[in-house]
């Protein structure tokens, strides 16, 4: 039986693509095929879950689908009649409860059997599925179309990894065709991210991520069969994993953006040249931007929101440091319970905590502190050494040179 | 501008992009040239690529100034010192220079398929085969297949079906290669092989299907594998300058110089082991291996089989060959407990597979393991195993070639040979 992984490798897109020309064709002509584009979706995400442990995997998204679906009909429906509070954070709750487990279960410390319900891109459907209970409860979702959800549920270009999209905005894209003028800018654009992510995924990240930094760890290994608790070799190591988790992840974003364009869907950007940013809030901004934006309005923003309106803390620059790290420690746990990402998460919440600080001390003494072209040099060159630092940690490599030499 | 307009500048440049590919896959001229230094090199280098690709192979196979002989093997080939195989042959100016084929992790089925891109290298000609027995587990040790299998293994191996009918061999072959899921999630070569293995003939179309694939993918391999340059075991290890051997071959200095190179270099540890080997592969975690191999088992296993299918493929190119069987470091199996009589059961399983069939050039050292220096670490020869062997492959290799007679059998592929737990009697009388 075939087995498609997404983006796995040159032929999945001629694939793709074929099936993709009747709805391109249609949608050129301003028409969008809706059960055409259900039909590809399905079959897509069925060729990824076909065979072999996938199996099980592709029967967990099922059942999690199910789950979703009548969790967020059920909130949208009692929405209509009431709005209590504890409704909304049961609802928001269950709606997280399966990764939750996953992640528990993961770690081996409790009930490792319920790892099987995890699957490719359950993190990501999480997104999906806790924004539209979230939008619902501000008001910007207010009615349960079961189409309209499970295309936005398992849109197949952005399953695996994203980008994260938001119900309410993907909607508007999918009740109608494009216009024909900005449809074809999307397939201009759409051709372009699909052959830069060509030579991102499949020549630099392919470089960095299967030649090169392995070649480091394993110097650094041998380090660490010395006995050594540090290692020079740790350096190439962070900036090799840096540059492949770039590339990586770039060009799949790259990719999956391409055959949403095809299909007339605008999914957000994910990256827009992180590396050369002045400071650590700019980074997040630049980087996996679809995640952070997410975080910064559902989690960060209403953390604050609720503090100030409840006036448990009045000073705002102390409810938005506590807020970095419940908004950062957060994203690192979503990762995985593993030390590694929980430190991860907190350098980068004492990142952008610092970084406040600081701007608040450089607008105090601004007649002081000189600020032209080579202090924003410096910055980018600083900025970049502190993320990469940061992927040093992130990609668990220390995990193996500490712990399991 | 109007909208055709537009579409025509968005794909236009990506039809011109594939025209472009197009002719870059099928004009009809060379695009490889290998120099001396680079199939030396490459005699060397261990590459997985050149397990994988046929441009390599064939440069070398058909060099007319260097009588390059295949050695088929695993890890043990790329354990240099100066009794190295290479290194002998150039220090004393043989008649003929190795070509290594193989690394950690390559077993029979490996090349089983590695040789099917080489007809030219072993077509009525001499070959070194280097059996480890610790390939024969029960369920055959494929795990590094992905790191050796390329698709143009396998169209050349489809091509060339004698008769264009699928023997006993090649449709077994076929069984068990299409479970590998590299292979089977290629819709292509898993309908292909299912035909093979049920015994059918390739249609028309499948075979022109084929030719273009071999078309594509023999340039897609002379374009990328191209050798690694930073391999360069041949200037740093075979020429190396300060190797102190004698102007003249003499077994007995070189013995001597075994044993000095032995002692000097497993001077850390109880077993004999080289130095480096032991502190990295060993030390870390030596207490874990305290009597973990009690249990292994080599008497059965389906490697038999596939043993069987590269034994089919030398005789369909009635290639002379003298296969070598490994020994293991005594000193170190006493450690880990490794069972010395399962062990010699299942090289006699072997070598009743061979003699059987006609294969009569065995160097048999398996039970050498225990000289001292012999081996260079837990199950590679070294230093005097080297040297042991060169005293079979020197008259073999610079013999002129004599057209073997085999008598292939292909009960050996049977579940019943795989399975045979060998007393002396079962396994000689087995037919």
């Amino acid at each position: 039986m075939l087995n498609l992984q997404p983006y796995a490798d040159p032929t999945y897109f001629l694939y793709l693509l074929a099936a993709l020309v009747p709805l391109a064709i249609g949608l050129y002509f301003g028409k969008r095929f809706v059960t055409y584009e259900i039909l590809v979706s399905l079959a897509f995400i069925f060729l990824i879950f076909d065979e072999g442990h996938y199996i099980n995997q592709g029967i967990a998204l099922i059942g999690y689908s199910i789950w979703q679906f009548f969790l967020v009909w059920g909130y949208i429906t009692y929405r209509k009649k009431a709005n209590k509070a504890w409704v909304f954070y049961l609802a928001a709750f269950l709606s997280i409860l399966p990764i939750i487990l996953v992640r528990i279960s993961g770690t081996g410390l409790f009930k490792p059997q319920l790892s099987l319900f995890g699957f490719l891109g359950i993190s990501y459907l999480t997104f999906r599925s806790v924004g539209m209970i979230i939008e619902t409860r501000d008001g910007v979702t207010h009615d349960f179309n079961p189409i309209m959800f499970l295309r936005f549920m398992l849109f197949m270009p952005t399953l695996s990894s994203g980008p994260i999209d938001r119900y309410s905005r993907f909607a508007k894209d999918a009740a109608v065709a494009p216009e024909r003028s900005r449809y074809i800018e999307l397939l201009g654009e759409a051709t372009k991210k699909l052959f830069l992510g060509f030579v991102y995924k499949f020549i630099l990240s392919y470089y960095f991520g299967e030649i090169i930094y392995p070649y480091f760890q394993n110097q650094a290994m041998s380090d660490a069969h010395h006995g050594m608790l540090l290692s020079w070799w740790l350096i190439p190591v962070a900036y090799s994993y840096g540059m492949y988790l770039f590339f990586d992840f770039a060009g799949y974003s790259l990719f999956a953006l391409a055959i949403s364009y095809v299909m007339g869907i605008e999914s957000p950007i994910n990256f827009n040249k992180p590396y050369g940013s002045k400071n650590i809030k700019e980074f997040w901004n630049r980087w996996h931007m679809s995640l952070s934006f997410w975080f910064r309005d559902f989690v960060f923003m209403r953390f604050v929101f609720l503090f100030l309106k409840n006036k448990w803390i009045k000073n705002r620059n102390t409810v938005s440091t506590i807020a970095y790290f419940v908004n950062m420690l957060t994203m690192g746990l979503w990762h995985g319970l593993t030390w590694f990402y929980i430190v991860y998460g907190l350098m980068h919440a004492t990142g952008m905590a610092v970084n406040d600080a600081w701007i608040r001390f450089k607008r105090k003494h601004k007649d002081k502190i000189p600020h032209n072209k080579f202090t924003e040099a410096f910055a980018v060159v600083l900025t970049f050494h502190f993320v990469i630092l940061t992927f040093l940690v992130f990609c668990g490599f220390l995990d193996t040179f500490w712990f399991h030499r | 501008m109007s909208d055709k307009k537009k579409l025509w500048q968005i794909f236009g440049p990506v039809l011109a992009a594939f025209v472009l590919l197009a002719l870059v896959f099928f004009l009809p001229f060379s695009l490889t040239n290998y120099s001396q230094k680079d199939l030396k090199e490459a005699s060397v280098s261990f590459s997985a690529k050149i397990v994988k690709g046929e441009a390599v192979k064939n440069a070398a196979f058909s060099d007319k100034k260097v009588n390059y002989v295949p050695f088929f093997g695993s890890s043990e080939l790329s354990r240099f010192d100066s009794l190295h195989p290479s290194v002998l042959a150039e220090k004393y100016n043989r008649n003929y220079r190795p070509f290594m084929l193989g690394k950690a992790g390559s077993e029979s089925m490996v090349h089983f398929l590695n040789m099917q891109e080489m007809p030219n290298g072993l077509k009525k000609k001499k070959a070194v085969f280097v059996i480890s027995p610790q390939w024969f587990t029960k369920t055959g040790t494929d795990a590094a297949f992905d790191i050796f299998y390329s698709p143009l293994q396998v169209v050349d191996w489809l091509l060339n079906l004698e008769g264009n009918t699928p023997s006993e061999t090649d449709q077994f072959m076929a069984k068990q290669v299409k479970k590998e899921s590299i292979v089977k999630n290629s819709s292509f070569y898993n309908r292909l092989l299912t035909k093979v293995a049920d015994g059918q003939s390739l249609s028309n179309t499948d075979r022109s299907a084929l030719k273009v694939k071999h078309q594509v993918l023999s340039r897609q391999d002379a374009l990328f594998s191209r050798l690694d340059s930073s391999s360069s075991n041949y200037k740093n290890q075979v020429q190396k300058d300060d190797r102190p051997l004698p102007k003249v071959y003499s077994k007995n200095a070189l013995d001597r110089i075994g044993y000095d190179e032995g002692e000097k270099g497993t001077t850390n540890n109880e077993f004999h082991i080289k130095n480096s080997f032991y502190r990295t592969r060993i030390m870390p975690e030596k207490g874990a291996l305290k009597g973990v191999q009690k249990s292994y088992d080599y008497t059965q296993s389906v490697e038999y089989a596939y043993f069987q299918s590269v034994l089919e493929t030398f005789a369909k190119n009635d290639t002379e060959v003298e296969f070598v069987i490994t020994p293991v470091n005594k000193r170190w199996t006493e450690y880990t407990g490794l069972d010395n009589d399962m062990y010699q059961q299942s090289v006699s399983k072997i070598k009743h597979q061979l003699r059987s069939q006609g294969f009569n050039n065995i160097a048999d050292l398996s039970r050498r393991g225990g000289e001292d220096f012999f081996m260079q670490d837990t199950i590679h020869i070294g230093w005097r195993g080297w040297l042991a062997l060169d005293q079979f492959l020197n008259p073999f290799l610079s013999g002129s070639y004599q057209a073997p007679n085999y008598q292939m059998n292909d009960r050996f592929l049977s579940t019943d040979w795989q399975n045979l737990k060998p007393s002396e009697q079962n396994v000689s009388d087995f037919q």
